[in-house]
């Protein structure tokens, strides 16, 4: 039986990130499942010059870019969905403090499959053709760029194709619906791209909404698609993706994704939004208390809330979990 | 379509239905965030109910509820999902592999090669030293797996001379590069983008060229209108016509489907 490996999100931070590492997280969509707190944290202690690796960018690159806490980015779709263009990102790109490198959605999880199998490229089929290929960021003097995406023979058919380099980040911070005290893990909606990210980087941390008895893992084996010998410590928080969607346990606040990234369109309200929802808790209750009871119960009256209901009998109490925790992660 | 035309309609609501015309009963579909996802999820309401659709997170089987999801991962997208997997299993094992159908991508620029720019917007032509756009977009998201792998795809995009420019200044999806069959460098699994339909027409492919002319205008516009907003000398189909106004059952199911309204605000 392995130890629980439950920590307080600010050790997890303390222990597992450093400035200038290469980090990657918001492996669910823009909208979706992302270890936002993650990056609220990251900011608390004023990590700085990172390299984000993002299926996709989400509410956290957002801000993490609009804070100017990222340097270098490596993304599919960067935008917000529905909810626009993403102002915090979008800044930083601008202005050239941040330097972003272009792929697709379908790029990023190949290049991380390709990580966590340990290839030397994988074969691209698809961005080849176009200025995703031809175009590098971080190396803008080539044209057309070859060091980005590299054209290879395919041995079989002679044809040329393109070759993506494979990623390992330092370390991925993965939102969860639900995590057993080990971090054996089940994610309700899409995994997007959690599978393939849990088996690429050298570090796992799970941000879970809710802890589970490891009994529920007994129930749904299949559905453990992060099992716990990839996860190096897992952390408790509720609404961890706030104010992004958690299928079956909360919807999209909608009122505060504009707050948010309209806060983020200009360094003064970037300031701003640091100030009161970043630096302004500093626990679980004063966090839910900063969002507001009214909207987390508002936000829990979900439509997909009925996801959930297999899983609840082995939801632990907050308090249970709490005393699992460890003092200092491993 | 020999129904009574619908009395009023938005051109994004023609552009929508239009785009839902395209899709057949039956095919292996992907729609886009936004408004393609409703043009889709109305094809699938009026005419198609056998399309099998998926959106690029790997969400199988579901329709939106209460409205114009936000997102592909969104709660409005999920409540009554078959299967969730992965955007690996979406993009690729179904998109990228070559057995996707059809696909509805949007753009902030096109060009007359049907070539979809949604990465930036830069101060003049990008030279050979790569610069930060002066205005950062969304990026290529799915769409260039879209538009490298699926049979056939569609572009819906508003028709504003800023968005149909001769050359795009970038890339992001592949339409038929410099025309001709300059596709065929890259053995891309995909056909190319069947149609370009925009709030004024429908646009397509000229067969050997591949250079888009004008195919098809609304009730409401007319071919000096689309030329005067078509960045390029856009070239006009001998058999270019009219396309039927909605039908009143065609409006409704679209409506069904865009409950909050995106498409009449816009």
């Amino acid at each position: 039986m392995p130890a629980p490996k439950l920590v307080a999100l600010s050790d997890a931070v303390r222990s597992y990130t450093w400035d200038g590492m290469q980090y990657a997280s918001g492996a669910a969509l823009p909208i979706g499942s992302d270890a936002l707190v993650f990056g609220r944290e990251l900011l608390r202690q004023q990590r700085k010059n990172l390299h984000a690796i993002f299926h996709c960018n989400s509410q956290q690159l957002n801000l993490l870019a609009g804070a100017g806490a990222v340097v270098k980015a490596e993304c599919g779709f960067t935008g917000l969905e529905v909810f626009g263009f993403a102002n915090g990102l979008r800044r930083a790109v601008e202005s050239g403090e941040l330097v972003l490198e272009d792929y697709s959605n379908l790029a990023m999880p190949l290049r991380l499959l390709g990580g966590a199998l340990n290839w030397p490229f994988v074969p691209a089929t698809v961005n080849i053709g176009s200025d995703l290929q031809d175009r590098s960021a971080f190396a803008p003097e080539e044209f057309p760029a070859r060091s980005k995406i590299a054209t290879v023979t395919d041995p079989f058919s002679g044809r040329q194709i393109g070759a993506f380099r494979p990623l390992k980040p330092d370390l991925a911070a993965i939102h969860v619906t639900l995590a057993d005290p080990f971090g054996n893990s089940i994610m309700l909606g899409t995994e997007w791209s959690r599978f393939e990210l849990s088996r690429a980087a050298k570090r796992v941390v799970i941000i879970a909404d809710a802890i589970v008895d490891t009994a529920c893992m007994r129930q749904f084996p299949n559905l453990v698609r992060i099992p716990e010998i990839v996860v190096e410590a897992v952390v408790y928080w509720p609404l961890a993706a706030w104010p992004q969607s958690s299928p079956g346990m909360y919807d999209v606040d909608e009122e505060h994704m504009r707050v948010m990234n309209k806060a983020l369109a200009t360094r003064e309200g970037t300031s701003d939004y640091v100030r009161d929802f970043v630096e302004r808790y500093t626990n679980v209750d004063g966090y839910l208390d900063m969002i507001g009871r009214d909207r987390v119960a508002e936000l829990g009256r979900t439509a997909t809330a009925f996801l959930l209901d297999p899983y609840r009998r082995w939801i632990m109490p907050a308090a249970e979990v709490t005393r699992m925790a460890r003092k200092t992660p491993r | 379509m020999s129904q009574t035309p619908a009395a009023a309609y938005t051109r994004q609501e023609m552009m929508a239905i239009a785009t839902g015309r395209e899709i057949r009963d039956g095919e292996l579909a992907i729609f886009g965030v936004g408004l393609s996802m409703l043009a889709g999820y109305f094809a699938q309401a009026h005419h198609a109910p056998n399309v099998r659709a998926m959106t690029e997170g790997g969400v199988y089987g579901s329709t939106p509820v209460g409205g114009l999801p936000w997102g592909i991962e969104c709660n409005r997208i999920s409540t009554n999902a078959t299967s969730f997997t992965s955007g690996l299993d979406a993009l690729g094992c179904l998109v990228g592999s070559g057995r996707c159908d059809v696909g509805i991508i949007g753009a902030a620029q096109v060009d007359k090669y049907g070539n979809v720019n949604t990465t930036g917007i830069w101060d003049g032509a990008l030279g050979d030293y790569y610069r930060a756009p002066k205005t950062r977009l969304t990026g290529a998201g799915g769409a260039n797996d879209i538009a490298c792998g699926a049979k056939r795809y569609l572009i819906m995009v508003a028709h504003e001379p800023k968005r149909f420019v001769e050359k795009v200044t970038y890339i992001s999806s592949p339409g038929y590069l410099e025309g001709g069959n300059a596709r065929a460098r890259y053995g891309f699994a995909g056909g190319g983008p069947s149609a370009i339909i925009t709030t004024l027409g429908v646009l397509r492919p000229d067969p050997d060229s591949k250079e888009f002319a004008l195919d098809a205008w609304f009730a409401f516009s007319g071919v000096a209108e689309i030329v005067a907003n078509t960045g390029w000398p856009l070239k006009v189909s001998p058999k270019a016509h009219v396309v039927a106004e909605p039908t009143a059952e065609e409006l409704a199911q679209l409506r069904a489907v865009d409950a909050t309204g995106a498409l009449r605000r816009r």
